[in-house]
This record gives structure tokens, sequence and C-alpha cells, in this order.
């Protein structure tokens, strides 16, 4: 079943000619009629969402983004084409932008709640649940100009989080607050997903996009560049968004050397399969192939982890061999064997390159940036940010407690 | 069938109609005003809440609080009696000045404070309106109601004038509430009209007080009905106030039955008026966040 659908849906922005205040009144009667120019910012945009998805729309500032959120929610409406929504739709656009700060909480949970489209005797039945969820029990009759802007936050998301719509509309809302919180609000998002919600994800969050949603589309200056799996799409965006087709070499030092060159990075799983997605706690192998031009002496050699916040996560470096390596002119591969993935799931992007071991930091013979992205999924061993190898031992010292022990049947 | 199974194939189940919308560029028709004022309907506890917050938020850290709402007509009473019974003698058609001054000024004060505030009423809300979607008449239409709360409370000042004046009240006073109803209509009008083309041209708002001086010394506050020249009633009465303001005074104040030529000049008006405004503040609506 299909709760939304855009059929060629355009819109065309007028850009005004900002009128000089000091030009004279028939000047600017003149301006009125002929100082517009359009901008369109979504060009023949068509997509459909089934029921109980999760969309992620990606894309850069500009892209189109915001402009869908509010066609959708309604708050503007289409140049050209037609927009189709089943369902109770409810857009959650920054939190607690309908607060009055003279208002108390509880006031302001009626105003906003109301803003949002809900009736008083639904907001009354939730209301105790609104507050629990907000953790805001003591403050609840204190005006809200009184809040800390944690507090502030947290009010606007658990309103907006009982709603109870058929469609949810998020944006960047899930930017603010502090961690524990954040995760408590993908926690609720993710309930209301699984209980049939169809969810649209509208963020530069990445991570938050990737644990979210299944499905992504990345805009691209109001067209729609990619539709499909989440890792591919973040990967084509985080690529295109680094000019990442033409890898750079980066080449500090010496000019353009040709010493030699990282040919391919390969990834598998611990089939064997040629893979880009892992699971934490699960093998992983990567397999780097280059090319010397000529004689190389002591290298190593390199494959880089990043978060999407561009954070080194972790590394494999061939300066574990414990030996080292020359390298002849010709052709060669490195391989490394991981036996169990410690990295949290979450879209990580790859940097891989040869170094010289001796020179000093930054010169490379060949670096490749961002060239990969590799995504790592939650497995049952695993429920927060990374893993350690353990194995467990249970060891009975009562003789009584060993009888329990034992496996009927 | 195929609801039941979709039901039950989630465990928080929902039963309840899924509306289908179709949002399609702006083209606006007359047809489609009754599919808005089902909308309209949808929104009726936000028009509550945000009256009683308009209402509570105006009177909160005040020292007078509700006392305002009768200062204003009180104040405006004072300074017309002094101008226009002592310094200039205005026919008062038999009943103390003051009395018949206040009595005018009651609908009036209603009238005008419901357009000033109305037509501020969207660009005030540029963080509401740009983030979320709701029937934005709700805006304007709270501050017509916020200021019918005001007229309520002010009305009982026009009793203790009556029992200090010792004005009797009639059946007649009865026709105050259609006349009201009428007035609040009229109200209504304007301020969607004011409202919404003040979102493009912010000239609206600072040209209201001077419109509004105007358009009072054009109605029968200050001065009764009978005081306008005969060769000019006709033109006269075009102002759709005109009708609603004479005709509040006459019933409270002298106790008599309605003009109704004049009562109903103003509610052919306000027939003609409100749809008028309607499909214009809709059709600016559409694409209202992207220019305010």
């Amino acid at each position: 079943m299909i709760d939304l659908r855009l059929k060629t849906v355009s819109k065309r922005y007028r850009i005004r000619r900002e009128v000089d205040t000091n030009s004279s009144f028939v000047q600017k009667l003149l301006l009125l009629r002929n100082r517009k120019e359009d901008f369109w910012a979504l060009r023949d945009i068509s997509f459909n969402v089934q029921r109980g998805e999760a969309l992620g729309i990606i894309g850069h500032n500009g892209a189109g983004k915001s402009t869908i959120l509010k066609l959708l929610s309604r708050i503007t409406t289409p140049s050209a084409g037609e927009i189709m929504i089943n369902g109770r739709l409810s857009a959650l656009i920054e939190v607690g932008s309908g607060f009055h700060p003279e208002l108390t909480g509880r006031e302001n949970i009626y105003l906003n709640g109301s803003i949002l489209g809900m009736l008083r005797r639904e907001i009354t039945k939730k209301l105790d649940s609104i507050v629990e969820f907000a953790e805001l029990r003591q403050f609840i009759d204190t005006p809200v100009k009184r809040y800390s802007s944690g507090m502030y936050v947290r009010l606007g998301f658990s309103i907006a989080a009982h709603l109870d719509p058929d469609i949810l509309l998020l944006d960047e809302v899930l930017a603010v607050g502090d961690a524990a919180f954040q995760r408590k609000c993908i926690q609720r998002i993710m309930e209301l997903n699984k209980s049939g919600t169809t969810v649209v994800f509208i963020s530069h969050d990445l991570q938050a996009v990737q644990r979210l949603c299944g499905r992504v589309i990345l805009l691209k200056k109001g067209h729609i560049e990619a539709d499909g799996d989440p890792t591919e799409t973040i990967a084509l965006y985080e690529s295109s968004s680094r000019q990442l087709h033409a890898p750079e070499r980066v080449l500090a030092g010496h000019g353009p050397s040709h010493e030699a060159v990282v040919t391919s990075l390969t990834f598998y799983d611990g089939a064997g399969k040629e893979s880009l997605s892992f699971e934490t706690g699960r093998p992983m192998k990567v397999t780097l192939n280059y090319e010397a031009y000529q004689p190389l002496e002591d290298v190593i050699f390199e494959v880089q982890f990043y978060s999407q916040e561009n954070r080194l996560c972790s590394f494999f470096s061939s300066e574990t061999l414990g030996e080292q390596i020359d390298l002849e002119a010709g052709k060669g591969s490195i391989t490394f064997d991981c036996s169990s993935v410690g990295l949290g799931p979450g879209v990580y992007f790859v940097d891989t390159g040869i170094r010289n071991r001796l020179a000093p930091f930054g010169i490379d013979i060949d670096w490749r940036r961002r060239c990969l992205a590799v995504r790592i999924d939650y497995d049952r061993h695993l429920r927060d940010t990374f893993y350690m190898p353990y194995t467990c031992r249970h060891s009975v010292s009562h003789k009584k407690a060993q009888k329990v022990l034992v496996p009927h049947g | 069938m195929n609801l039941n199974k979709v039901a039950n194939q989630y465990s928080s189940v929902k039963i309840r109609g899924r509306p289908i919308r179709i949002i399609r560029p702006v083209s606006f028709s007359p047809l489609d005003l009754l599919r808005e004022l089902r909308g309209l309907w949808h929104y009726r506890d936000l028009f509550y809440t945000l009256t009683v917050h308009r209402i509570k938020v105006r009177y909160k850290q005040s020292i007078l609080g509700l006392a305002w709402a009768i200062l204003q007509p009180l104040s405006l009473m004072l300074i017309y009696t002094v101008i226009f019974s002592v310094v200039a003698k205005v026919s008062s058609e038999g009943v103390p000045y003051a009395v018949f001054a206040y009595a005018a000024l009651l609908p009036w004060t209603f009238f005008s404070s419901s357009l000033t505030n109305a037509t501020q009423g969207l660009v005030s809300h540029t963080q509401l309106v740009t983030k979320v979607y709701f029937a934005r008449e709700i805006l304007p239409l709270t501050y017509v109601s916020a200021a019918l709360f005001d007229f309520v409370v002010a009305s009982s000042f026009l009793f203790a004038l009556f029992l200090y004046y010792r004005v009797s009240i009639t059946i007649y006073a009865l026709w105050a509430i259609p006349i009201l109803v009428l007035l609040a209509t009229l109200a209504t009008a304007f301020s969607l009209f004011f409202s919404a083309l003040q979102v493009r041209f912010r000239d609206v708002g600072v040209a209201m007080p001077l419109l509004l001086q105007l358009w009072m010394f054009a109605s029968p506050v200050v001065y009764p009905l009978s005081a306008v020249p005969q060769r000019l009633r006709g033109a006269y009465a075009l102002n759709p106030t005109v009708g609603v303001i004479e005709n509040f005074r006459r019933v409270v104040l002298q106790g008599v039955a309605p003009d109704f030529y004049s009562l109903g000049v103003s509610a052919l008006l306000a027939a003609i008026l409100l749809p008028l405004a309607y499909l214009f503040f809709k059709r600016v609506e559409a694409t209202m966040a992207d220019v305010i």
C-alpha cells in the first residue's frame, strides 16, 4: 500500500531583487513588475513511499530537501505536479517552534499539541505519558521561559512523539538534546515505525539516517540523484561531496611522484565473499593490490576507518607485520585479516594508501581518501557502540546450585 | 476485510479512517470552500486553545489585567464626551452623551481591535507559519474571538452606566445578539482580508490605525445616524459597520426595534464579503510560507 506518492512535483521560487529603499516610488512600482527571477527548488520529482517504510532523504544544502518537507507537510504548495498523502501526517520540524515563554509547560503542551493537530481530549489522555517521556514531572507547572534549552527540546520532542500519526515527517530535530535523550528519540521513532507508521526522515545526520531508514533518496539540485539501499546512497552522497570518483593522490613533499599506487581495495566477509557490509563481532578481510614503479624501501600499507563525523575510528597497518617491507618494481598485494570487527554499527569511510614509514607524517606515496564506505550492522552480541572480544566462563562452587543447572531432557 | 488484516498485522492497532489528501498547485475554486471549512473544523481545538492563550498572555504580568478591556472604550468615551458634548454640542438623541458614546464605542472597539490585532496576526507568527501547517485562518480568527471576550467584559460597564443614568432596558435589547453575530462576521471578513494582504504588503499594518480612525468617523459612533444628511444616507449606509453600530445602540439604549433597512444592507454586505475574503485568504495561504 502506498502512503505517499509524488508525481512529477516541481516547486518554483520567485527570487525578488531587493528594492533599493532610496529609489523613487515610480521605480519601486516598476520593479514590482519585473524584478522576479525563477529558481526551481525541485524539478519533476516522482517517488512513492510504501506503508511502514522508513525513507531517508539526504542531499547538500539547497538540494531541495526542506522544500520536499514543506510540500509534504503542506506548509507550501507545489508549482506543478501532484502529491497524494494517504493517512494522517504529522511533521516534526524544529522542536518547540510553537512554544510561548510565558505559559507553563502544561499549557504549552496543549498549545503546541493543538498546533500540531491534536485534539484537546487526545492531549489530556496523553499528558502523563508526554510529561514522563520528557522527564519534566516536577517542572510541568513552571513557565517554559525558566526552562533550560535541554528541557525545552525534551518537551518539544515528547509532544511530537505522541502525535501518533500514520505518516511521520522528521527534520533535523534529532540533532539537538543530549546523547541519551537522542537515543531515546530514535528508539521511539523506530518503535513507531515498527508498529506501522511510515517515516520520512530528512537530515544531514547520515549516521541517524543509516540507523533509521531502510531506503534513502539522494537529492541533488532539485533532482533525484539516487534512490535505494542506504549504504550505497550514503556512500554516493559522501563521494559526491568529496569528489571521490577520481580518488585524489595526495603527494606531499616532492611533486608528482610515480613511485607506487594502490590499484584496488577489496573487502571480504567471513565466507570469503566480496562485501561492503559486515557485522560487529564477525570476521572481515581486506586485500589491497598495489603496483610499484620503482624499488621502494621501508614502506607501510594502511587502511583507515573514519566515522561520518570524520573521526578516525580504527585502522589496519602493515607495521604490525613486524618486519620491514621493501618493494621491487611490480605488482603485489597485502591482506589484513580481522577475526572480529570491533567497530559499532554505522557507516564508515575508508582511506587507504602506501606511506614511507620513516618519512614525517603526511608524506605519502599514494593516498586514497574516502575511497569506499563499509556498513557495519548490529549483531546479537552487541548492543552499544563498540565490541570487545571476550570469552565467558561459568563456574559453580556450590553443590546444590549445580543441580539446578543440569539441563532437563 | 482488508482493514482488519492491516490492523491485525500491527501490535498497536490503529483502526480509524485514513484520510486521503491530494495536493496540487494553487487553483482555488468556490467548490473547494466546503472542503476547506471541513479542514477548519478539524482545528477547532486549536482555535479554542489559541483564543484562551491570547487572553491569558495579554493579561499575564499586567497589573490592571482584565480592567484593560474596559479602560480602552472607557477612556475613548471620556475623551469624546469632553469634545462632543462639552466643547461641541453633538446630538445624542436624548440620552446622556457618555452612555450614548459608550454604547457605540463598545461594538466599535471590538471591531477595530479585531482588525488591528488580526492584521498583524500572521506576520507576528512567522515562526509558526513557516514551520507547521494548520489552517492559517485560525490565527486572525483567534484575535477576533479574543476581542469578543474583551467585548463581553467591557459590556459589564455598560450595565453600570445604565444603572447610574437610570436607562431602562427593553426586550428589544435581545436584538443585540444577532447584531453582534453580524458584527463578528464583518470583523472576521475584514480580518481575513487584511491579514492576508499584510503578508505581502506590510504597508497594510502601518496604514491600519489611520484607516480605522477614518472608518470610525465614517460610522455613527460619536454622532447619531440621524445627524447624517438625508441625501448622503444611501452612500453612507454602504459602509457595512453603519447598520450594525447604529442598530446596536438603538436596541440597547432606545429600546426600540432595529432599523431593518440599514441592518439589511450590513447583513447583505457581510454575506458577500465573508466568502470573498475567505477565498482570497485561502489563495494567499497556499504560498504564504514562501513570501512571509
